[in-house]
């Protein structure tokens, strides 16, 4: 069976029965879906024109555009494995991304973007007329590959420039979308707020789902994310019914109420972080008619977990994730390495239908165990707790991992950077809350000299390697010895003690 | 204060404490090297309608207008209500 046929078929049928309704808005613009039909042969077209080797893969330019978009979905016709790297990825971490995962090309839809010495190929997403014969469409089914084969390839987002690879199969992509399109109950016409970047998981229920169904998604611009009022407009007058994102927004969108509630939506999902105690009672003031989840899942194992938040918004303690998905398997592991079940505290391991079968590029093997019952765990590094109930709630990391904004940053790896530098002699980075961003990090660093350390060029040189969710927000010059532990490790806590009390 | 040196005192004060005035160049990338990042851009443009008069309601925000000190005081230059004159802001506090 022919897997992404099934994107491509919808598409197809929404441009033929309703050539006039709306696939993608973004700013000013509208695309419907017999345009998004044309732009997509033509992408297809100018892919297939550059006779790459069959088993090539490629990078995309995430740039977010509907000409992106259409691209993408060539891809997917083409069986083209892609990699959607962040467009926030330095130059130099970049470069070495695509190296280590092999990607030889480039494809962009935008003028003027390069990428080190790879080739860089610039595709037009013009050149079938919208409202000409979209016959044409059904001639186009692509190399027959298996279900297994990879469509997707997502990056963690990680810290310095070499995120984990995470290929996803067109069915792990099928079987999502399905439960996407059911759960949400996304159908012709309905409206989703597409908030996060293309290179993000997430996009797969904004993008690829409501497509399936025939909705509109509706692209935040980048430059406009950070602005509430901005915002809340798009979501009046597009009328949106499903947002989902990161509790920035929420954040954002609470900052700048102005009294006039969101009626037109149905579903809010928050997603990718922790949602503070603070913010959660504002949700149903703002969206008098949504219902509320509290997704969990990672790049590698999409969506897991779901909880519908309802009752008492204000009540204390930490949002629950809830429960597995339909499909999902769960186990709580010990400090000993062993299953428990009931009531326990420990570490997450999860297998779900839309997983990846494994990294793409060496090393993480352990991050997947098979078990004896014959499935594959993705071991998530994440403390849960499950109650008699069998409701599951996060308390924490086995490791310096940390979210800022729903990116995955790791401490730690910030600081090797930093010890990287040849004047520096000691590196503590740590995460504190804040009330809009949720975390962010801050940096002190010891120099291993008496000349100056310039904290602007010592920034250039973080720069060029880590991702920019990862470059901290301070970054401050010490002489004195960074606090340790009685283990003789840096004391974060101590250092954040020091950040707060100013100093 | 002439506005490019409000704001860099601005930028240096809220978004780099601890560095002296002479280290930050006018063209040094504050946005690639994560000085002033999206939310903080959010903040500086806060800063810029109420400090320059600027009316960001009509005024197109283009993420390339904020990438130096340079570019920000050419577009304070170019949106303010009062930028277009030599003259200094009197009585209105930084």
């Amino acid at each position: 069976m022919p897997y992404s046929r099934s994107l491509l078929g919808c598409l197809a049928d929404f441009a033929r029965n309703r050539p006039e309704s709306t696939a993608l808005v973004m700013g000013g613009d509208r695309v419907s879906y017999a345009e998004l039909c044309a732009m997509t042969m033509s992408a297809y077209n100018g892919l297939t024109a550059l006779q790459l080797p069959s088993d090539a893969r490629v990078a995309l330019h995430a740039a977010k555009t509907p000409r992106t978009v259409a691209l993408i979905v060539a891809c997917l016709l083409a069986r083209r494995p892609f990699m959607l790297p962040s467009t926030e990825l330095g130059a130099t971490a970049l470069e070495e991304l695509l190296e280590k995962a092999d990607c030889t090309d480039v494809l962009t839809t935008e003028p003027g973007a390069g990428v080190g010495g790879l080739r860089v190929h610039k595709i037009d997403t013009t050149a079938v007329p919208p409202d000409g014969d979209l016959a044409g469409l059904d001639g186009i089914t692509g190399p027959d590959v298996s279900p297994d084969a990879t469509s997707f390839i997502f990056t963690t987002s990680g810290s310095t420039g070499l995120p984990k690879v995470v290929p996803l199969s067109f069915m792990a992509v099928e079987r999502f979308t399905e439960w996407a399109v059911t759960k949400f109950r996304l159908r012709p016409g309905t409206v989703v707020l597409n908030y996060a970047p293309f290179n993000f998981d997430l996009c797969l229920l904004d993008l690829r789902a409501t497509f399936k169904a025939g909705g509109t998604t509706v692209l935040v611009e980048p430059e406009r994310a950070t602005n509430g009022k901005h915002l809340a407009e798009l979501i009046r007058t597009e009328s949106v019914e499903v947002v989902q994102s990161v509790p920035m927004l929420y954040r954002l969108l609470a900052d700048a109420y102005d009294g006039e509630p969101f009626e037109t939506v149905t579903h809010v999902i928050v997603t990718g972080d922790k949602m503070p105690a603070k913010l959660l009672p504002e949700l149903p003031r703002l969206f008098p008619n949504a219902r509320f989840y509290n997704i969990y899942g990672a790049t590698e194992t999409n969506d897991s977990f779901i909880h519908e938040i309802t009752g008492d918004l204000t009540a204390a303690g930490p949002l629950p994730i809830g429960r597995p998905l339909p499909g999902v398997a769960a186990l709580v592991i010990d400090a000993d390495g062993e299953v428990v079940d009931g009531p326990a505290t420990g570490e997450l391991l999860v297998s779900t239908p839309f997983q990846t079968a494994g990294y793409a590029v060496g090393g993480g093997a352990d991050k997947f165990v098979e078990r004896a019952d014959g499935r594959v765990y993705f071991r998530s590094g994440d403390l849960v707790h499950r109650d008699a109930d069998g409701v599951f709630t996060l308390v924490g990391r086995n490791d310096s991992q940390v979210k800022v904004r729903g990116v995955r940053v790791n401490l730690d790896e910030i600081e090797q950077v930093l010890l990287g530098h040849e004047r520096i002699a000691g590196a503590a980075v740590v995460a504190v809350p804040d009330d809009v961003a949720g975390l962010v990090i801050h940096a002190v660093v010891r120099r291993d000299t008496t000349e100056p350390l310039g904290v602007l060029a010592l920034r250039q040189f973080c720069r060029e390697r880590l991702a920019r969710a990862a470059l901290p927000t301070t970054i401050r010059v010490v002489d004195d010895p960074l606090p340790t532990t009685s283990t003789g490790k840096t004391d974060r806590k101590a250092v954040i003690r020091d950040l707060l009390n100013g100093s | 204060m002439s506005s490019a040196d409000r704001i860099k005192q601005y930028v240096l004060d809220e978004f780099l404490p601890g560095v002296a005035p002479e280290e930050l160049e006018a063209d040094y990338d504050l946005r690639a090297n994560g000085v002033i990042d999206s939310l903080g851009l959010l903040r500086v443009v806060t800063w810029l309608e109420a400090t320059f008069e600027i009316p960001m309601e009509e005024v197109e925000i283009v993420e390339q207008d904020f990438t130096s000190l340079t570019s920000i005081t050419r577009f304070v230059e170019l949106h303010s209500a009062a930028g277009q004159s030599d003259v200094d802001y009197l009585g209105k506090a930084a």
